[in-house]
């Protein structure tokens, strides 16, 4: 366990989301964008159509501008973010899948350099190399995708890793293939709404429609095709996360998804026959819908796995939850089942605290509410989740009530790590919580 | 808990995957193209700077083709940083989130500081013909950013090697100090050290530049001649002033280490003698192949890079840490993997980086040779294989997973 970093009123859960929200747009266009790009390309030299190439290379000016500043650096954000913040958690997934996020790595080069190279020998080497540099790019950018999702859906569902420890195992877990796909057909639905908008900044009005209608019929089919591929994602999941599933996920999420993608096909749809909402606004505002959308919809992916990060391996609080005999780690909870409290396995308890009294039983409640509560609570009376809200919600009025909660937690609330921690660690904590009771 | 204890209960439990040799060499030989990267972003954002404060016309063209070159350098920084973080997380896990967490306020900016500074960058570029004053004021600001989290990252290396320090820090408040913000130790000199090449190296890199337009007759011979005096210089002082920083962050080392007997660092600093001698040799009798004193840079960045993970070592060695000592859960399958895909993604790189070297040298279009066109075709080939053999690797495994 690690000293703790804790964002006042949003907690380290949120910094990462934000993060990774600034990751999703850039991240999901560049996986798809060269597959439009190639083919618009390779059309303009077949049908010796010049004017197509504006769009191509104001498509990919797009890309390196927005897709390789934001996409990139929120990509390294959200790893510094989780290494202050949930340092537990992306240890565990670096110390299986190192080679996974190298053998990434490599196909990242691969497309950073296909895109400068892509862009800048534009009329600068002849047609046939460069539609083979637009085509390496395409790839290496979507393989990208072919391995981080390996890792994304090992943190739903862990296959036989778990038994044997095998890198494979835990990659190409059940999970895998309706996850690949459903991201695969719906990154087809961002580049259309991408290159609708670009469209706009096309002066030649033929290509700016045959875009458009080019554009709409990929994303008319992406989302077509996205809803029973979601279908099989959704069955593919553990059942642990289907009773989750059913547990937190509530309609408003559910209408949060779906709606703007139904919206999103609606836009595509009228596009095909009619030229009145591809402006540049209508365009632009299309993109904040998919985008609110994909937010939603990964928001959901995240609640999927709780109450782990890993499932049956690390709780979302970076504590180690069971024994993984083939790695040969002991878990948190056999350490503090031999007899030892949560403040005595933190290694940054203050010396003070070690000893719970009367004199420091709040403090030493709030220690143990930022180490187990604080990635998801915010332990201010306000801010993200706070706790204060849940004591007065849920009505405690002392202390005893406040640790027959804490027993129940992990059993009755399957959403929430157990409480960890001896019997007067659990006072203290119960005793904070309390502490937290109706003030302003 | 004293130090030792907390450092063995912070290490992973899981052990990696792969000898801890591997993952050192790959983490010191990914940093020096990842510092090399930053070095010519920070020297080529400053001098795009101060070039465009001086009147003569050579000075303002430079300063453009600098701050178009830009944003190349920032991406490849971004995009070899990657590796190194990946691979320090691996051996150096516990010192390395450690200090993450504690300075987790400055993590979080870092970030923000690094998304503003390269927005900037991309509006300098756009805005350089149209109003020359936001373009100074622009790339001052962003050379500030980059400065900023250049700090940043040098006070989490720092942190991390002293571990002695940590509950200090994480006590300094009751109950606990949870607000990522106690940046107070780091070292002037050690910061300056990885600083100062940024203008030797971009120094070199001007020399490379105009070595490689020398042979267009598109480009205008007076301001090839002044690219390359301007990089000369700039690397010569700039050199003369890395040696007397270097003996000032050697004096800030604990003697006890006896860091100076070090043999990579002794190899470092004599290459580095052997290279400020060729550059005054440059500036006093004329030429030297650029090439020359690239490989020479190159050499000195290999060598100092390996010093300072011989100096973590050596920090970390009296907390009883060695990299050597990690719990091993070898995994063949997933290490060939990566080595496999490296292999193949030479081929592809390499493609990638020639066909546009080729082109620059040429005016107007270049077209490939029959033996270029396949070394593509291949490159394609070869990803549509890998895919191949992982998507069958990975239904097998599927059916296995499911039964």
């Amino acid at each position: 366990m690690y000293p703790i970093f804790y964002f006042p009123y949003l907690t380290s859960g949120w910094i990462i989301a934000i993060l990774a929200t600034l990751h999703i747009l850039p991240s999901h266009l560049v996986t798809s964008a060269m597959w439009f790009n190639v083919y618009i390309e390779w059309k303009a030299y077949k049908e010796k159509r010049e004017e197509l190439l504006e769009f191509v290379k104001k498509f990919t000016l797009l890309l390196l501008v927005f897709s390789y500043v934001f996409g990139s650096l929120s990509g390294v954000g959200i790893w510094f973010a989780t290494m202050a913040s949930s340092p537990r958690g992306i240890s565990s997934l670096i110390h299986n899948y190192v080679w996974g996020w190298a053998t990434e790595w490599v196909f990242f080069i691969i497309e950073v350099l296909g895109v400068f190279v892509y862009y800048y020998t534009f009329d600068k080497v002849d047609r046939r190399t460069h539609l083979i540099i637009g085509l390496i790019f395409a790839i290496g950018a979507w393989t990208t995708m072919v391995i981080i999702v390996g890792i994304l859906s090992f943190m739903i569902s862990t296959g036989k890793w778990i038994e044997n420890g095998s890198f494979f195992y835990g990659f190409f877990n059940r999970n895998y293939f309706p996850h690949l796909i459903l991201r695969t057909i719906f990154m087809f639905a961002v580049t259309a709404l991408y290159a609708t908008f670009i469209s706009n900044f096309v002066r030649n009005e033929i290509t700016k429609k045959e875009i458009i209608k080019k554009a709409s019929l990929f994303g008319t089919l992406s989302i077509v095709l996205f809803f029973p591929t979601l279908y099989v994602y959704l069955n593919s999941i553990p059942l642990q996360s289907k009773e989750i599933y059913n547990l937190l996920v509530t309609p408003g999420l559910k209408i949060g998804f779906i709606i703007p993608i139904l919206l999103v096909l609606i836009y595509f749809l009228l596009n095909l026959f009619t030229n009145f909402l591809t402006k540049l606004i209508p365009s632009l505002v299309m993109i904040i819908v998919i985008f609110f959308g994909i937010f939603v919809g990964e928001r959901i992916r995240e609640i999927l796995r709780k109450p782990y990060l890993i499932p049956d391996y690390v709780y979302s609080n970076g504590i180690i939850a069971k024994d993984h005999k083939a790695k040969g780690v002991i878990s948190d909870i056999t350490k503090v089942k031999n007899g030892n409290g949560i403040l005595e396995i933190f290694p940054f308890t203050p010396s003070e605290l070690k000893n719970i009294n009367e004199n420091n039983i709040l403090e030493a409640g709030k220690l143990v509410a930022l180490i187990e509560c604080s990635s998801c609570h915010s332990v201010e009376k306000a801010g993200v989740r706070p706790l204060k809200y849940y004591i007065d919600k849920m009505g405690f009025d002392s202390i005893e009530t406040a640790m027959e909660f804490l027993d129940l937690m992990g059993e009755n609330y399957i959403y929430m790590p157990p409480f960890l921690g001896n019997e007067m660690e659990k006072r203290a904590l119960a005793s904070f919580l309390i502490s937290l009771r109706g003030s302003k | 808990m004293d130090v030792t204890n907390i450092i063995k209960n912070l290490i992973d439990p899981m052990g990696i995957p792969s000898f801890p040799l591997v993952f050192q060499f790959l983490l010191v030989l990914t940093f020096v193209i990842h510092i090399l990267f930053v070095n010519l972003t920070v020297g080529s954002v400053f001098m795009s700077f101060f070039l465009s404060l001086k009147g003569n016309i050579y000075s303002k063209k430079l300063s453009t083709a600098l701050i178009k070159v830009t944003p190349f350098f920032i991406s490849m920084s971004i995009l070899f940083g990657v590796a190194p973080l990946l691979f320090v997380q691996v051996i150096y896990d516990a010192f390395f989130y450690t200090a993450s967490s504690l300075l987790g306020l400055y993590v979080i900016l870092f970030i923000f500081s690094m998304m503003l500074g390269y927005t900037l960058i991309y509006i300098s570029y756009f805005k350089k013909d149209k109003n020359e004053k936001l373009f100074k004021i622009l790339t001052f600001i962003s050379f500030t950013l980059f400065l900023f989290s250049g700090f940043v990252m040098h006070s989490i290396s720092f942190l991390s090697v002293i571990p002695e320090k940590w509950m200090e820090i994480f006590t300094s408040s009751e109950p606990v100090n949870t607000s990522g913000s106690q940046l107070k130790y780091f070292q002037i000199s050690r910061f300056l050290h990885f600083i100062i090449p940024s203008f030797i190296n971009l120094g070199i890199f001007l020399m490379l530049y105009s070595e490689y337009y020398r042979e267009r007759e598109d480009m205008e011979k007076n301001y090839i001649e002044f690219v390359y005096k301007t990089g000369a210089k700039l690397s010569f002082y700039f050199i003369i002033l890395q040696i007397i920083v270097g003996l000032w962050f050697l004096f800030d080392i604990p003697i006890t280490f006896r860091f100076y007997l070090n043999p990579f660092l002794i190899v470092g600093k004599i290459l580095s003698l052997i290279l400020a001698f060729l550059l005054f040799k440059i500036l006093k009798e004329g030429k030297i192949k650029g090439e020359i004193i690239a490989l020479l840079a190159l050499l000195i960045l290999f060598f100092m890079s390996y010093s300072r993970e011989s100096l973590r070592a050596t920090y970390l060695s009296q907390f009883h840490y060695s990299i050597f000592d990690y719990k091993l859960n070898l995994d063949i399958g997933s290490t060939l993997l990566f080595l496999l895909t490296f292999i193949m993604g030479l081929i592809v790189i390499s493609f990638l980086i020639y066909i546009p070297y080729k082109a620059g040298k040429t005016k107007g279009l270049y077209t490939s040779t029959d033996k270029e066109l396949k070394w593509g075709k291949i490159a394609v080939s070869i990803m549509i294989i890998w895919l191949f053999v992982m998507v069958t690797l990975g239904i097998f495994i599927t059916f296995n997973n499911i039964s």
